[in-house]
């Protein structure tokens, strides 16, 4: 055993294999904690049928991106750019139905990988840390999204009803039946147990944790690490892609306004997830607890009458506890 | 020249210079098949550029590097390139993921493919257990651990394993032993001396251990203010002689 394990026994009371086997369930204690913590304060009104399908039908697109948000951290990159990439693709997706029928949908995904391509070469090409790339395309992929939108929304109905002059709208009435449960909780389900294939069992998962381990190791035996980041922004982007469609679907509308500040609920899902943001380690199932548990307090306060602002520091305090918790220093050298 | 006739390798005038400082002036050097030659100097003297520029990391500013008579195109020298002809390095921080398991490592960048997109596990395993075993190391019990959990000992097993499985003409040693204790430098000799004789490995040493040297290579290749200066053959040189090349350069 490593000395760091050995120092990271508590109070000499747990063995290192111990605190080790509590470090990893912690998300999973956390969850059922905030579970029971809500059932206790609200009773029925939390733990109701309706209740629990709304939180199904709001957890699938912060949980599709948190995947795309895992697949860049697990390299040690970080991608704050998912809440503009979000409403851009969604917005393209619309415009795709608008153009070329229900097909064009996936013009959405194409839209989200061409914006994570553009960010996996900026930050390979030009060296550029990806917090500031991100954070650069953040602001440039909302602009655009306005000036392509000229501020206005596309809105996908039933056919029942079409809109006035001034309103694109799109008939997609099977997808605003996929954006309801039980269609969008079958849909991110399985879109969940490809990324868990994807990410512990392909040799590009395995890959994005060596990256995230080691990276100059890679490039000293001839890995092509440049050419493998632009595809993991790439692969991240698809996430957010098929992520815009889905809130494509449960919006009804492809708005300009979309994803706002979304990337932070995604960060917080990784992290609440017990995956180290300097990367190398991460778990797609705790990464589906960590933004199962964000959408369940976040719920769970408004239920409880919490007003908005205190419910912001009560997620951000569990945010730091959960992490405080989970993280595994000896795994992680230095803290910046 | 047949491919048998001329040198395994044969490094002729390489140089490499960094923002104007000149690292390496001149480097020359011939390795044989199933030789041992180290190269020794002083620190800054240019021995890890040399190694660098050789096995692709730099590209040499001007120089000749030919393989069994070969010249090979300095234009496309990158590393991937020469571990493709079968020479691998062991550097002196191992280069190691530390987040990944033993097999992952041995295979790093050669990971063998099931399906296209998934990796062979239980090849990567059988393989490491058997580089393992051909080294004598029996004591990594569990290879789906990450290597951060092994000792150091075990992580030098784990880099030279590498070398050795893909390495099949030259293995180059960054100071293979320079962190490790007695036992474990008499083990890592052990394992050059065993690999040698029995594949006809040839190996590249750097090492500021001299007795180490001389123990181990066949030639010494002194190299001072980035000029390989002198050579000297086993036997033939005392411990004061090696000193005085290495630092004074005569």
């Amino acid at each position: 055993m490593t000395d760091n394990a050995t120092k990271s026994s508590i109070g000499g009371f747990l063995t290192p294999r111990q605190v080790e086997w509590i470090r990893d369930y912690v998300p999973f204690v956390a969850i059922a904690l905030v579970i029971l913590l809500f059932w206790a304060i609200s009773g029925d009104r939390f733990m109701s049928i309706r209740n629990w399908t709304f939180i199904a039908q709001q957890t699938p697109v912060l949980m599709l991106l948190a995947f795309a948000q895992l697949i860049v951290v697990t390299t040690g990159s970080i991608d704050i750019s998912i809440g503009s990439s979000l409403a851009f693709s969604a917005y393209m997706g619309a415009l795709g139905m608008l153009w070329f029928g229900d097909g064009g949908l996936v013009l959405g995904i194409v839209a989200g990988a061409f914006v994570g391509m553009v960010n996996g070469l900026v930050i390979s090409l030009l060296k550029i840390p990806s917090f500031v790339t991100t954070l650069a395309m953040l602001i440039i992929v909302r602009a655009l999204v306005i000036i392509i939108s000229d501020g206005s929304s596309i809105y996908m109905t039933d056919g029942s009803v079409s809109g006035g002059t001034n309103i694109s709208s799109v008939a997609a009435p099977w997808l605003l039946s996929m954006g309801k449960f039980p269609a969008i909780f079958i849909v991110a389900a399985v879109v969940a147990v490809l990324m868990w294939i994807f990410y512990e069992k392909t040799l590009f998962g395995q890959q994005l944790k060596a990256v995230g381990g080691n990276e100059k190791v890679l490039r000293l035996l001839g890995i092509n690490v440049t050419a493998f980041k632009i595809k993991v922004f790439a692969a991240a982007g698809v996430m957010v892609g098929i992520a815009a469609c889905v809130n494509l679907a449960r919006a009804g509308a492809a708005t300009p306004q979309a994803g706002l500040m979304i990337e932070l609920d995604a960060i917080a899902a990784v992290a609440l997830g017990g995956t180290p943001l300097t990367g190398g380690y991460g778990s797609v199932v705790k990464t589906i607890i960590g933004a199962l548990t964000l959408t369940i307090v976040r719920n769970g306060l408004t239920i409880a009458g919490v007003p908005p602002s205190w419910s912001q520091i009560a997620l951000g305090a569990l945010l730091i506890a959960a992490i405080a918790i989970s993280l595994n220093r000896s795994k992680v050298e230095i803290v910046k | 020249m047949s491919d048998t006739e001329s040198s395994l390798l044969e490094v002729e005038n390489v140089s490499k210079s960094f923002g104007g400082v000149q690292a390496l002036r001149s480097g020359s050097f011939k390795l044989e098949r199933g030789e041992v030659i180290a190269v020794v100097g002083a620190n800054g003297a240019g021995k890890s550029t040399l190694i660098k520029v050789v096995v692709g990391v730099y590209p040499p500013d001007s120089g000749e590097i030919r393989i069994k008579g070969r010249p090979i195109d300095l234009h496309d020298h990158s590393v991937s390139r020469m571990r493709e002809r079968g020479i691998e390095v062991v550097y002196q921080d191992l280069a190691l993921v530390p987040n990944m398991s033993a097999p992952y490592n041995l295979f790093l960048g050669r990971t063998p493919r099931k399906w296209g997109i998934f990796s062979d596990k239980k090849l990567m395993r059988d393989k490491t257990r058997e580089v393992l075993d051909q080294l004598n190391v029996r004591t990594v019990q569990d290879l789906s651990r990450p290597i951060s959990d092994l000792s150091g000992g075990q992580q030098q097993s784990i880099a030279i394993g590498r070398a050795i499985a893909w390495g099949k003409e030259i293995v180059i040693l960054d100071e293979p032993t320079a962190a490790l204790g007695p036992n474990e430098t008499a083990e890592v000799e052990r394992m050059v001396e065993e690999v040698r004789d029995r594949h006809g490995t040839s190996f590249i040493m750097i090492s500021h251990n001299l007795d180490q040297v001389q123990r181990l290579a066949d030639r010494i290749i002194v190299i001072h203010h980035g000029v390989t200066s002198q050579e000297f053959t086993r036997g033939k040189v005392t411990a004061d002689r090696l000193v005085k090349a290495i630092t004074v350069g005569e």
